[in-house]
């Protein structure tokens, strides 16, 4: 369950305040935020990830109230209860497709068996691709990649920024598809920000920036 | 997964940066430990070869050459003194023993020394085979002399006049191997020992009229020479093996005889004090009363180490500033790693790595650079040296040991460490100001 209460932030060197509709979703419910540009989207869904502090107001994840959690309970809580999928995705380069799940699943102090890992590979249609260097992959393959990352630790949240705005409607509507299935899947909640209306209608619930 | 693999896997994803770091490193510690170890391994020797001499007694002249010439055996003779007058000095209380040598021949570069037993027990050398020399023209051989002659117990040579080890004639007296000491690591291993007497034979013989087998006068022929002069018998290559047997009796039955005691000369007398006091007076006594020459081994070696030092402090402070820079350059590949992995870093840490674990991430990539690099540092250091000792062992005739001094080593270590922590230091703090948010928000 996610909630969030009169969300409000300033950036260190602008006078600009985001104020953020409150937010509420339950178990399984996942939540489309739509806006234009440098309305504060990133902004919102770094703060739910905790990688912002609010200036004002809370969030509550789970029942745990982020805020009072130190850096050090913040970075596991992230690691164990968020996925992140980014505009464009990124792995860390020096690692293979392999080790960039293991290395998730070692920051996250999670233990997920590896036949487990190799079912989302294939799932997901990159398990050939498992031994290569990240910058190895076409864009689609790292694009399910990054989705692989967000999930792969069966975290409670998964947030995706602008997932799809570099894509063309097939495979927008092919990878909105993959991440709605895997979050349903772990039970996760997902919350998409973007300005691309095309991905609308998979959603039951959104909101406007 | 853990920091330590994650570590190795970016130590290897950039290797030529990875190669520069550890190339430039590795060098600075070869110079370091390889200055280092020269620099103790020539003033172990030098001290080692001193064994118990306190003092030299010599000819007039340079006292660093005295030292040179009749402790380290390095440099020529300042000349000759008389026996009986070096002898009176064994009289003064403070003295405890003096040991004469006497040298101006050589075999094959190896000088032979002739002195009496006590010589041998300033360097506590051990015979290794067959018998210290107790009759003329019996001689024993250091470690070094027998590993590079191949000369072994019963063997027989004739050595050569002047100390070079090409350029001076051969005499005709047979020297007869009778021992071969332990190994030293002292001078005592590049000299071929034998008694006064020897010396002075083998120079007498040539001055005097040889005996053929059949008592006929041999003729003469007189060569000069730098230390001095004397005389020998150019036909008596013909007759080596005769006059090897005529020498014992022939030695015994007339040569004694043709010198007196009171005309002997040495080349110089070691002295052992009795009392350290004696270091104040005995040498200006001797300077300021006699003929002869005091000097003092301890004082003339640290003299010759103020000039050598300045060179051997030069190459040390311009490894140190290898070493200041190899460690800059790693700052500058860890700094530029941090700065050119901050995406990667920033998606760890929305991973849930905190900062500590990308900090230790990139120390432990500092620190694999700098262990590689201190490893093959010391190789190419050892490497570096075994050639040096091999071109010393060739030049001078003396093996010295290989050995690692363990403390300077260490120290060594310890100041590449604290070098490296340092830069590491430096380049951690663009992790500890990580505005993660930031960074993903400029996605690449």
């Amino acid at each position: 369950m996610i909630q969030t209460n009169n969300l409000k932030f300033k950036y260190d060197n602008d006078n600009t305040i985001f104020e953020f509709p409150d937010i509420t979703l339950s178990k399984n419910q996942n939540l489309l935020i739509l806006g234009k540009s440098g309305i504060g989207k990133t902004t919102l869904l770094h703060l739910l990830a905790g990688l912002l502090s609010p200036s004002d107001g809370s969030i509550h994840i789970d029942d745990v109230d982020i805020q009072k959690l130190t850096n050090k309970q913040l970075d596991k809580f992230r690691g164990q209860n968020i996925g992140l999928v980014f505009q464009n995705n990124h792995a860390v380069q020096s690692l293979s497709v392999m080790e960039n799940l293991e290395a998730r699943l070692f920051f996250a102090k999670k233990t997920i068996s590896k036949t487990v890992i190799k079912d989302l590979l294939e799932h997901l249609d990159i398990e050939m691709c498992k031994n290569k260097k990240v910058r190895e992959l076409s864009e689609g393959q790292l694009q399910r990649l990054g989705i692989a990352m967000a999930i792969v630790h069966r975290p409670q949240l998964v947030l995706a920024d602008e997932p799809t705005s570099s894509l063309d409607d097939t495979n927008c509507k092919k990878v909105m598809r993959l991440l709605i299935e895997q979050a349903d899947a772990n039970n996760a909640n997902l919350i998409v920000i973007t300005h691309d209306q095309r991905i609308k209608p998979l959603f039951n619930k959104t909101l406007e920036l | 997964m853990n920091i330590w693999k994650i570590s190795v896997k970016n130590f290897r994803y950039k290797p030529l940066y990875t190669f520069l770091g550890i190339l430039i490193l590795s060098v600075s510690i070869a110079l370091l430990v390889g200055i280092q170890q020269l620099d103790t391994s020539f003033r172990k020797q030098m001290e080692n070869s001193l064994g118990d001499i306190d003092m030299v007694v010599g000819a007039k002249g340079s006292p660093l050459q005295l030292v040179l010439a009749s402790v380290l055996h390095i440099d020529n003779p300042t000349g000759n003194i008389p026996y009986e007058e070096a002898k009176k000095l064994l009289k003064n209380p403070m003295i405890e023993k003096g040991v004469p040598i006497s040298y101006g021949d050589n075999y094959m570069g190896y000088r032979i020394v002739g002195t009496t037993p006590e010589f041998t027990a300033l360097y506590n050398a051990i015979l290794k085979e067959g018998k210290n020399p107790e009759k003329p023209m019996e001689v024993a051989i250091g470690a070094t002399i027998a590993d590079a002659t191949g000369l072994g117990i019963g063997d027989t040579f004739q050595s050569s006049h002047g100390l070079a080890e090409t350029g001076g004639h051969a005499h005709n007296d047979l020297l007869k191997v009778v021992g071969i000491y332990e190994p030293t690591h002292k001078v005592m291993d590049r000299l071929i020992i034998t008694g006064l007497q020897t010396v002075w034979d083998v120079h007498d013989h040539e001055s005097e009229p040889s005996y053929s087998k059949e008592g006929r006068v041999v003729e003469q022929e007189k060569h000069h020479h730098e230390e001095g002069e004397h005389h020998h018998n150019e036909e008596g290559h013909e007759h080596e093996h005769e006059e090897e047997h005529e020498h014992e009796g022939h030695e015994q039955e007339t040569e004694h005889g043709h010198q007196e005691e009171h005309e002997k000369e040495i080349t110089s007398m070691l002295i052992s004090f009795r009392n350290p006091m004696a270091l104040l007076t005995t040498p200006r006594t001797i300077n300021e009363n006699t003929n002869m020459q005091a000097a003092l081994p301890k004082f003339e070696l640290e003299r010759l180490y103020q000039f050598t030092g300045v060179g051997v402090k030069t190459i040390t402070w311009i490894a140190y500033a290898i070493l200041v820079i190899s460690c800059i350059t790693i700052f500058i590949s860890l700094y530029r790693m941090v700065r050119d992995r901050a995406f990667d870093l920033a998606l760890m840490r929305s991973y849930g790595a905190n900062t500590f674990q990308l900090i230790k991430m990139v120390a432990y990539e500092g620190l694999l650079i700098s262990l590689i690099a201190f490893v093959i540092g010391v190789l190419l250091s050892q490497i570096g040296i075994y050639f040096i000792f091999e071109m010393i062992t060739d030049q001078y005739k003396q093996k010295m040991p290989l050995e690692l001094g363990f403390q300077e080593l260490f120290k060594t270590a310890v100041l590449v460490l604290l070098m490296v922590l340092f830069s590491i230091l430096l380049a951690i703090n663009p992790i500890i100001k990580m505005n993660i948010s930031k960074i993903l928000s400029h996605e690449k």
